[in-house]
């Protein structure tokens, strides 16, 4: 079971500067041919500064920081058997290339649920708080991890 | 790219415009790797995911949610994006067609802003679920 009493654990903040390269580079990944994310002009145009980062970037500052393997490592969950259930994400203001980002990854909720088949599993949800180099809150990232046994 | 929406053009029940992404080639997971840094070999290495009881690699969850996100924002500006969250039901595998659909499922005066609730699912060509999840988009009215 994972360590229910690092419940509200808060973990070292990941830093992030955010590339317009990276922008387009995750676009192009998914496939998303909208302009805004790898053109300026058409970004303005539409109403943004500059090119916004997308619905899914925050993913982006969470792997390459390698925070979420860390906070799977602190809790002692075996990382073959995790699945990530959920993934849910609040937007107060764009992200744009230049910004610097501060995520605050903490550690809400540890539950231990039983499946309809018998099965246990550990139920972790971790909340990041980004916020940006003028210390505004610019996202909350909430990812439910699923430990099977 | 998303056309100019006003809240008053939504009504509860309205589809969401379907978008059809794939067949997913496995080329698409090392893009994605790269792009995310989500260096799990269960996404690369067939080898890997066979030494773990799959058939080969599996998709990154995020990729997909990517395509729903890209759905949804192919239709309601990105600024307008309010929460977006998703629940993973299923694995995705390389060769699959995923399509994105969603409906309205309630509008709302909410602290000024003008709110509109969305589901949406993604499905493979057998219609096997991959993600469900909602959306709420703040919008401009015409007022």
């Amino acid at each position: 079971m994972a360590d229910k009493s690092k419940e509200g654990k808060e973990y070292p903040p990941i830093v992030w500067e955010v590339e317009r390269g990276k922008i387009r580079e995750l676009a192009k990944a998914i496939g998303d041919p909208n302009p805004i994310y790898l053109d300026r002009e058409a970004a303005v145009k539409e109403g943004y500064k500059d090119c916004p980062a997308s619905s899914t970037f925050f993913t982006v500052p969470m792997m390459w920081c390698s925070s979420m393997p860390g906070v799977i490592n602190d809790l002692k969950i075996n990382f073959a058997m995790v699945l990530h259930g959920e993934e849910e994400y609040e937007y107060y203001q764009q992200v744009y290339p230049g910004d610097v980002i501060t995520g605050k990854p903490k550690i809400a909720h540890i539950e231990e649920k039983t499946s309809k088949s018998g099965k246990k599993m550990d139920m972790v949800t971790v909340e990041i708080i980004y916020t940006n180099q003028k210390g505004e809150k610019v996202s909350k990232a909430r990812s439910l991890l699923v430990e099977r046994k | 790219m998303a056309q100019d929406i006003y809240y008053e053009d939504i009504n509860v029940g309205d589809a969401m415009p379907e978008m059809v992404k794939g067949p997913i080639l496995k080329l698409q997971h090392v893009m994605y790797a790269g792009a995310s840094g989500d260096f799990n070999p269960l996404h690369t290495d067939d080898d890997f995911a066979k030494a773990v009881g799959l058939d080969g690699v599996i998709c990154h969850g995020m990729l997909i949610m990517g395509f729903v996100g890209q759905a949804i924002t192919a239709w309601i500006p990105k600024k307008c994006l309010k929460k977006f969250g998703v629940r993973f039901a299923g694995m995705t595998k390389p060769g699959n067609t995923v399509t994105v659909t969603g409906k309205v499922t309630d509008k709302r005066v909410d602290a000024g802003e003008n709110i509109i609730s969305c589901e949406v699912v993604a499905q493979d060509e057998n219609r096997d679920v991959k993600i469900t999840g909602n959306f709420e988009a703040a919008l401009p009215s015409k007022g």
